[in-house]
């Protein structure tokens, strides 16, 4: 008998094991809110108290779990505007208990726990994924709560492709939209002497130009003249808009549908083959490259750039703060310009990140979200909430000594675009002429605004990624036929995936 | 002077030391060691020096001396970054699987070496096996199972992974055959249940076995990230390895920053090492790996 | 053993028995849990169309037909090889050699051992992060500096195809060879001095002492550290995918990375992923088979 109830203290042990981990797990959920208070500066505190107060809706009740939200070491600021969001809703909406969650998407963490139940109810994917998730049913349909809230109509079209389903059911909206374009490291160039007598950057206008300007930066300077970030699927994202700009548009486009509805991907064409030996040039005959082109990232660029070790980076308008206010260049020595254009085309890389919501929640917590997304200013709306929430995001940003600039919208609204284009101005803190080329290049429509790749873009990046990587790191490495292999391997890929 | 060292064990013997050549060919062995003591703890104090220089400098200076040895920059990171937090939830992690390691190989080792129960030859063989399979290689079934009843974002599944050890269970069966049969026949005897046995007899007898697990289960479950970066998500119970590995795939951080980050990813294992260097470099090594 | 064994079973066979399997029973669960079942599942898996996490159409080999044929397989397999081969290269003689070095010192042993063990100790991931600053191109990278010292001029190492492996190698070989040495220096330890004495009376001068004496006394012992090291190195994954990404252009691409890829890296392919996996094993397997068939006479278990 002793014997026996020893072996049952044992199972009694294990139990308790687990059942302590359980009660601890529930501890944990609570803890998850932010315990210390955080500390708004007082410009910011009076923005946040413009807040309404009212009660909107009492009725909806329902829980909604906040993914993305900022982890306790976050900047404060940060902290306190998300605090605020959150106060405000609760007002607004007694019934609705919002549970902040940090996670952050990726495609490798979402799918299992859109599977098992466990997605928060609303995250953050970049414009690639949206497709995916939709065609495998793994995200919540919001049509009908957009509908209610009265901005199903102004969705820009572009979006509403990449959000929507076939039958035009809506998943998911925009966050924020970019526009790749290149940072410059304006104090080398002042060094190599490439400016004005207004001390403007006379930057490169042609990729062409590129190539030469970085030699002449290379040569005064002995810096990289171009950080190129060729690691996994960086590069060959960054060499998709290139590939456009050699003429890899229409006909020669990268992937495209024949006919018979069969996805064809085409990277041995002339102006792709003519865009890939640009990549190889930049390294071999005018070396304008970073030292380890194929292992630096997106942070390694920036860093590149904002440390001055180069003094251009393919990148785009909403990473202005990664140099600037992240790596410590002066906002007066940085300068964003549009995509230098190619000999066949002027286009720019257009993408950006939306906000999607969990396969499973139901009609009250889709109106609740909306309403979250509103009291956010993520919607076209122009009430004194969401001036004054917009208000907060550009003080916040100021605050961190990140450049403000305008935002390119998502939204077809012009008096919404108006108004948000005013209060940007009052919170700028740049000199508008280092950026103005850009912007204007987007607006007066002299650049065309072009969409990734339509299907599975990520495994095309990486496809063309190895191949950038063969040609900056073989000198007299074959173009045709590093291409034409990954060419047949991306087919293949094709082949498996949705050509059957 | 040769008077003063200590009994040789090695292949060159005190009297071949009468010959110059041997002489000259044991000062070289000395100074082969000496270099790959310096290359073994080189990279250790760059990455300690490197810590002190801020992005600007780590970026550009091709000294490996940084300007200043100010500890500013290392506070910065410890508290920008909230590692304090990070550290906590490593030491949870590392106490439960030390817990799980030590308890659940135990008794399967126990079982296995000298309770043998009927048709146990089959499980001893299954666990050899596992010996040989990566933990990695099934990480994804793993995974999917850990989501279906619901352990993700918690710890648990982390600290019962050390309590499937395969390796453990053999070090444990290994030490527990050569244990001396006459203690347990005595304590069953006594009127002692297995478990007792186990409890009041075996483990005490097993302290150095215990103490080489739970300094390779401290170690092991320390430096872990695959399946804790998988299990953890982006949650609030990120260890500091997770953090480490988040950094370097979702580049969120500064160079500067990372090289610090991994100073203080590598100070609890340094402190393990100094405190337990002599079991670690003595005896129980050798135990250790060639089961 | 046996003893102790009819004695427990004494009292009434099954009973006991039954006693035992409940006192394993808690860890064979979590064997079970943890190890077995996830491979069985990952062998199911493989044979799988998977749509996420389920297993939508049973499909036979054609997952493993679609993995083997793509060119990013057959470079990972060679890759792995590779890897396999400079580990070997670099990193299999230098413990047996570190270990008759410590070996011969008197003065400071302790010292040298603690010196060679230490980098084992350290967190993987924090050593590959650690040295990529070494290895880093331009003039900022340690290795350049320290290089630039003898007049050398600037290098890149992580963008040349056929350094990266031999690099992976070598960062993995300064964290594992001093260990590895501890490991040959408790065998060698097992060599009673007694015996170089008697060569040496009987003329061996140190080098036949070392031929004859010492190395014989390891040879069991090396080819045992030969396939557990082949079996750890096929299986590099993180190394890469932290230094490289697996570039430049998949030259250092490892199967378990492939693996990875396929499950986690964006196209969610968790049946080729699982057939990555599988072929992987049965490589391991392989290996071992030919290692224990060599093995079989000393095998120690059972």
């Amino acid at each position: 008998m002793k014997k026996i109830s020893f072996v049952f203290v044992l199972m009694m042990a294990v139990c308790m094991l687990f059942t302590a981990c359980g009660g601890k797990n529930g501890d944990d959920t609570e803890a998850a809110q932010p315990t210390e208070a955080p500390q708004i500066s007082e410009d910011l505190g009076n923005e946040l108290d413009s807040f309404s107060d009212e009660v909107i809706d009492a009725d909806l009740t329902c829980t909604i779990t906040l993914g993305n939200w900022p982890p306790d070491t976050a900047a404060a600021s940060e902290l306190a505007l998300f605090e605020g969001y959150k106060a405000t809703m609760e007002k607004q909406y007694p019934n609705v208990t919002l549970v902040p969650d940090y996670y952050s998407y990726s495609l490798s963490n979402y799918v299992p726990m859109a599977k098992g139940g466990t997605a928060p109810s609303i995250f953050q994917p970049p414009f690639t994924d949206p497709q995916l998730l939709i065609s495998q049913n793994l995200v919540g349909d919001v049509t009908d709560a957009l509908k209610e809230i009265g901005v199903l109509d102004k969705f820009s079209p572009s979006y509403i492709e990449m959000l929507a389903d076939d039958n035009g059911r809506i998943y998911g909206l925009p966050r924020d939209g970019y526009v790749l374009g290149m940072h410059i490291n304006v104090a080398l160039f002042r060094e190599a002497g490439l400016v004005d007598e207004n001390g403007l950057p006379i930057y490169p206008k042609s990729l062409q130009e590129l190539a030469e300007y970085g030699q002449i930066i290379r040569e005064k300077t002995d810096k990289a003249g171009l950080v190129f970030p060729a690691s996994e699927t960086y590069g060959g994202w960054l060499f998709t808009n290139i590939a456009w700009n050699f003429g890899c548009v229409g006909e020669s486009a990268l992937e495209y549908q024949d006919e018979n509805g069969r996805w064809i991907c085409n990277f041995t064409s002339p102006e792709c083959i003519a865009a890939m030996e640009y990549m190889r040039d930049l390294r071999w005959k005018y070396d304008i490259l970073n030292a380890d082109t194929t292992t630096t990232d997106w942070a390694g660029a920036h860093s590149e750039l904002g440390t001055g070790e180069a003094a251009m980076n393919f990148a785009a308008d909403d990473s202005v703060d990664q140099p600037t206010s992240n790596k410590g260049l002066a906002l007066e020595d940085f300068a964003l310009i549009p995509f230098p254009e190619g000999p066949a085309g002027r286009y720019a890389l257009a993408g950006g990140t939306c906000y999607m919501f969990s396969p499973d929640i139901t009609a009250d917590q889709g109106r609740a979200l909306m309403a979250y997304l509103k009291i956010l200013g993520k919607l076209p709306f122009l009430d004194d909430d969401i001036v004054a929430g917009m208000r907060s995001d550009y003080a916040a940003k100021k605050d961190r000594g990140a450049p403000v600039l305008p935002a390119i919208s998502a939204w077809n609204d012009d008096e919404y675009n108006k108004t948000k284009r005013a209060i940007i101005d009052e919170y700028c803190n740049v000199d508008m002429r280092l950026y103005n080329d850009f912007f204007d290049s987007i607006s007066e429509g002299t650049i065309t605004l072009k969409a990734e790749e339509p299907v599975f873009a990520q495994q095309l990046y990486r496809e063309l990624t190895a191949v950038i990587q063969r040609m900056i790191t073989r000198e007299g490495a074959d173009v045709v036929k590093a291409l034409t292999s990954a060419q047949e391997s991306f087919q293949e890929y094709l082949d498996d995936e949705i050509n059957n | 002077m040769r008077k003063k060292m200590r009994q040789r064990t090695g292949v060159i013997r005190e009297y071949d030391m009468h010959s110059v050549s041997v002489r000259v060919w044991y000062a070289v062995i000395y100074a082969l060691c000496i270099v790959m003591g310096i290359i073994a703890v080189f990279p250790l104090i760059w990455v300690v020096l490197a810590g002190f220089k801020d992005l600007k400098e780590f970026m550009s200076s091709t000294s490996l001396l940084p300007k200043s040895f100010s500890p500013e920059q290392f506070k910065k990171t410890w508290s920008q970054l909230g590692l304090a937090k990070n550290y906590l939830n490593s030491f949870i992690s590392v106490a439960g699987s030390v817990v799980c390691a030590l308890l659940f190989n135990g008794l399967l080792g126990y079982g296995l070496s000298i309770l043998k129960p009927k048709g146990c030859g089959i499980v001893k063989k299954l666990v050899m096996l596992s010996l040989l399979v990566p933990a990695t290689i099934s990480i994804v079934p793993l995974f999917m199972n850990i989501q279906r009843l619901g352990m993700g974002n918690s710890f648990l599944p982390l600290w019962l992974s050390y309590g499937a050890n395969a390796m453990y269970v053999v070090l444990f069966i290994q030490f527990f055959e050569s244990l001396p049969v006459s203690m347990i026949e005595a304590s069953r005897i006594d009127g002692c249940s297995a478990l007792q046995t186990f409890f009041r007899i075996v483990l005490p007898l097993s302290k150095p076995i215990c103490a080489v697990i739970t300094i390779f289960a401290v170690n092991a479950a320390w430096s872990d990230f695959l399946l804790p970066y998988l299990v953890l998500r982006g949650g609030q119970l990120q260890t500091v390895m997770v953090r480490l590995f988040v950094f370097s795939t979702e580049q969120t951080v500064n160079a500067d920053t990372m090289m610090r980050s991994v100073v203080f990813s590598m100070i609890p294992p340094i402190i393990l090492f100094i405190l337990f260097q002599k079991q670690l470099t003595e005896n129980n090594v050798s135990v250790g790996i060639k089961g | 053993m046996n003893r102790i064994t009819r004695h427990f079973r004494g009292k009434g066979m099954k009973m006991q028995d039954l006693r035992s399997w409940l006192i394993m029973l808690p860890g064979l669960i979590l064997m079970t849990f943890f190890v077995w079942e996830p491979l069985l599942e990952s062998i199911r898996m493989s044979l799988y169309k998977t749509e996420n996490v389920e297993l939508v159409e049973f499909v036979g080999l054609k997952n493993f037909i679609s993995v083997a044929g793509k060119t990013n397989f057959t470079q990972a397999l060679v890759n792995t090889f590779s890897y396999t081969f400079w580990s070997l290269v670099i990193g299999f003689l230098l413990p047996i050699i570190l270990a008759m070095l410590i070996g011969e010192t008197s003065r400071g042993k302790g010292l040298f051992r603690t010196a060679a063990y230490l980098p084992n100790m350290l967190p993987g991931l924090a050593v590959i992060i650690l040295w990529s600053a070494f290895f880093s191109g331009g003039k900022t990278g340690v290795l350049n500096i320290i290089l630039s010292h003898f007049g050398v001029s600037a290098q890149t190492y992580l963008t040349k195809a056929n350094l990266v492996i031999p690099i992976i190698i070598t960062i993995a070989t300064w964290k594992g060879a001093g260990a590895t040495a501890l490991i040959y220096m408790a065998g060698m330890a097992g060599v009673n001095s007694e015996l170089y004495d008697a060569a040496a009376i009987d003329g061996a001068n140190v080098w036949q002492r070392v031929r004859h004496v010492l190395v014989p006394a390891i040879k069991k012992l090396t080819w045992t550290m030969l396939i557990l090291q082949i079996i750890s190195v096929f299986q590099i994954m993180y190394e890469p995918m932290v230094l490289t990404k697996g570039g430049p252009d998949n030259a250092s691409l490892s199967l378990m990375q492939l693996m990875w890829q396929y499950a986690f890296g964006g196209s969610m392919d968790y049946g080729k992923a699982s057939a990555v996996a599988v072929i992987v094993t049965a490589i391991l397997l392989v290996m071992t088979a030919v290692y224990s068939y060599f093995n079989r006479k000393e095998s120690d278990w059972d």
